[in-house]
């Protein structure tokens, strides 16, 4: 029997309203570990619904969703941040960083949640800044970066708590081309090399490009399963 | 970290946060500095009581201070002076003739309270004769004389060695009246006390009176002020034939005051921080609005929500916490200049009783006091805030431009 890292079963949104609507239907997905995945479709088609339900951000109207075998659907508020915190890696279209903090404190910041100990959070901290390129602009701040440097301090955020997997929601929708092609080159290297499981929702076809397995939504539906 | 972010948040809006601190700042220097007014004035109106009016415990026959029967009059008085300058902490006590009378000049008469005392011992407990502006205080004087205030020269037209004829009631009730001189002006800063009292020396007024022993009235001045209550106790359990009651309960307006001060220093203080805490809350509402997206996405990345709270309650809390003690360092000098120099009122709060010149004063106690309110108002303001920051729904709040 295959362990999935994420498995969906029947997995449904819906947003009630004079007309329903139907954001995911009955979407039954499962990835496995070290995958290079990317969610695609048109706009409205269901794929950051999909992704926030895989990252316990949004709960489903119905149907399951589990993380290494735990279901995520009966926890409560609380026990999802603290899920999500050790277990899930977010990257977002507009980077999110928090505007205070430098370059190292952003990336630092999770795994002070985490109540790592100081040494083993500035190693880590430098060696993922390292892999990402930023070294050098430890401490800049946010505003200081480029859009393409913000988003790489997001990835190393990301991988700092050392999660189950990463979801990347557009990440290059906001960077010029050569931006969001050192970042999918840095992103593919960590899946390589590391074996970190990548999920993103794109529309672009850069990202679908380097993904090595395409799942295609179109009105809430899977309608594609596509490995490469 | 929490403490850090806390911090650089305040300072993301310089000027509104410099704006809200100083708010902080001069709101609490004015609620301070209100208070230390009014406790600096109560506090001299509550010495000056003491000083001239009541001293800190009194002795009389039952019924004496309502009727002010010349009957009335404690004949054993000398031995309980001395019995009770026995007690270390007796400053100093003075017998007391007393008769409402009247004077009279060439120009009015008029109701007044004539004091017969012995003058080295009245002044171990009043100090009035530091207070003589205008001639001596008996030293010297001859037959009859009369120690006035300035405010009584004044509405009946005399100065020193004008003659007055006072009129008292004697031992049978007959109504006898004597000349005297006035030999001394007093000013005590306290108008309706000068106003109502004129000094004779003991031996005169007793002659009028017919009283061959005895006084009406002994006050005893303490260097403790708290000793008050108990030695008043004391000395009533020992001479259950006569009333013998501290300042507070002779002068039982004083009490009310003081009483009702304290609630009104609480209530001006409170009002201010009502204000204050409101402008906080305000603030710290802004604040929370506009960062509904990265409050959204710490906690998406797991920050737990008792850290989000944690988080703008250290924001409000040091915002307040820069402010707060600004405030209370900038009152501390205020308070401590004009408890030196005196803020002076004119004459309208002389002719209520109390000092035209007000030295604000506040005690450490006070300031301790308003300290712990401030800091409750921050925790208080922080909540609301910190409850919209936790009711918001991660996803939605990311999506937030």
């Amino acid at each position: 029997m295959t362990n999935y890292v994420i498995e969906t079963k029947s997995l449904t949104k819906t947003y009630e309203g004079i007309v329903p609507v139907y954001a995911v239907r009955g979407a039954d997905v499962t990835i496995e570990d070290n995958e290079f995945t990317a969610i695609i479709g048109p706009s409205g088609s269901g794929k950051t619904t999909l992704l926030n339900m895989i990252g316990g951000l949004d709960r489903p109207t119905s149907g399951s969703v589990k993380v290494n075998g735990h279901e995520l659907t009966g926890k409560t508020d609380s026990e999802l941040i603290d899920f999500r915190l050790k277990h899930i890696g977010f990257v977002f279209q507009s980077y999110n960083l928090i505007p205070v903090l430098t370059a190292k404190e952003n990336t630092e910041f999770i795994m002070l949640l985490q109540k790592i100990p100081k040494a083993q959070r500035d190693a880590r901290v430098e060696q993922l800044l390292g892999e990402v390129g930023l070294a050098d602009k430890m401490d800049k701040r946010p505003t200081e970066l480029s859009g393409g440097q913000q988003q790489r301090v997001a990835v190393a955020r990301a991988l700092a708590s050392k999660p189950d997997f990463v979801l990347a929601d557009e990440p290059t929708a906001n960077l010029d081309s050569a931006s969001a092609s050192n970042l999918l080159d840095i992103m593919a290297r960590l899946n390589k090399e590391e074996g970190i499981t990548f999920i993103f929702s794109t529309h672009d076809q850069r990202v679908i490009d380097r993904a090595r397995r395409v799942i295609t939504l179109e009105d809430g539906v899977v309608v594609r399963d596509e490995r490469r | 970290m929490l403490l850090k972010i806390a911090w650089r948040n305040i300072w993301r809006n310089r000027t509104r946060s410099i704006v809200v601190i100083t708010a902080i700042a001069i709101g609490l220097l004015a609620g301070v500095f209100a208070s230390a007014f009014m406790q600096g004035m109560m506090r001299q109106k509550i010495e000056s009581v003491i000083k001239l009016e009541m001293s800190d415990f009194q002795f009389h026959r039952p019924q004496f201070t309502d009727e002010f029967l010349t009957s009335l009059y404690i004949p054993n008085a000398d031995q309980i002076m001395v019995e009770v300058e026995q007690e270390p902490t007796v400053a100093g006590t003075s017998g007391r003739l007393i008769s409402m009378g009247m004077v009279g000049s060439a120009r009015r008469s008029g109701a007044i309270r004539i004091m017969g005392i012995d003058p080295a011992k009245e002044a171990l407990v009043t100090g009035l004769n530091e207070k003589v502006v205008d001639g001596t205080w008996f030293e010297g004087a001859s037959r009859n004389p009369l120690v006035i205030s300035r405010k009584v020269a004044e509405k009946y037209g005399v100065d020193l060695k004008s003659k007055l004829v006072l009129t008292v009631q004697d031992l049978d009730g007959e109504i006898i009246a004597g000349a005297f001189r006035v030999v001394g002006i007093f000013d005590t800063g306290n108008g309706m006390f000068d106003e109502m009292n004129i000094y004779v020396r003991q031996d005169d007024l007793r002659a009028l009176m017919r009283i061959e022993a005895g006084v009406h009235e002994i006050a005893v001045s303490l260097t403790d002020h708290d000793m008050a209550e108990p030695l008043a106790a004391k000395y009533r359990a020992a001479h259950p034939e006569l009333e013998v009651l501290p300042w507070l309960d002779l002068a039982t307006g004083m009490r009310y005051m003081i009483e009702t001060m304290d609630v009104y220093l609480y209530f001006i203080v409170g009002i201010i921080l009502v204000a204050l805490l409101f402008s906080i809350l305000n603030t710290m509402l802004m604040a929370v609005l506009e960062r509904v997206r990265e409050i959204g996405v710490l906690m998406a990345v797991g920050m737990a929500k008792r850290k989000v709270f944690g988080m703008i309650l250290f924001e409000t809390v040091m915002l307040t916490m820069i402010g707060g003690p600004l405030g209370l360092l900038l009152s501390w000098g205020m308070v401590s200049y004009f408890g030196q120099v005196g803020i002076d009122l004119g004459g309208a709060y002389n002719d209520l009783g109390f000092a035209s010149i007000v030295y604000p004063y506040l005690d450490i106690r006070s300031y301790f006091e308003v300290a712990i309110m401030v800091a409750v108002m921050a925790v208080i303001a922080a909540v609301y805030p910190a409850r919209k920051a936790l009711k918001l729904i991660p996803v939605e709040a990311i999506r937030t431009q």
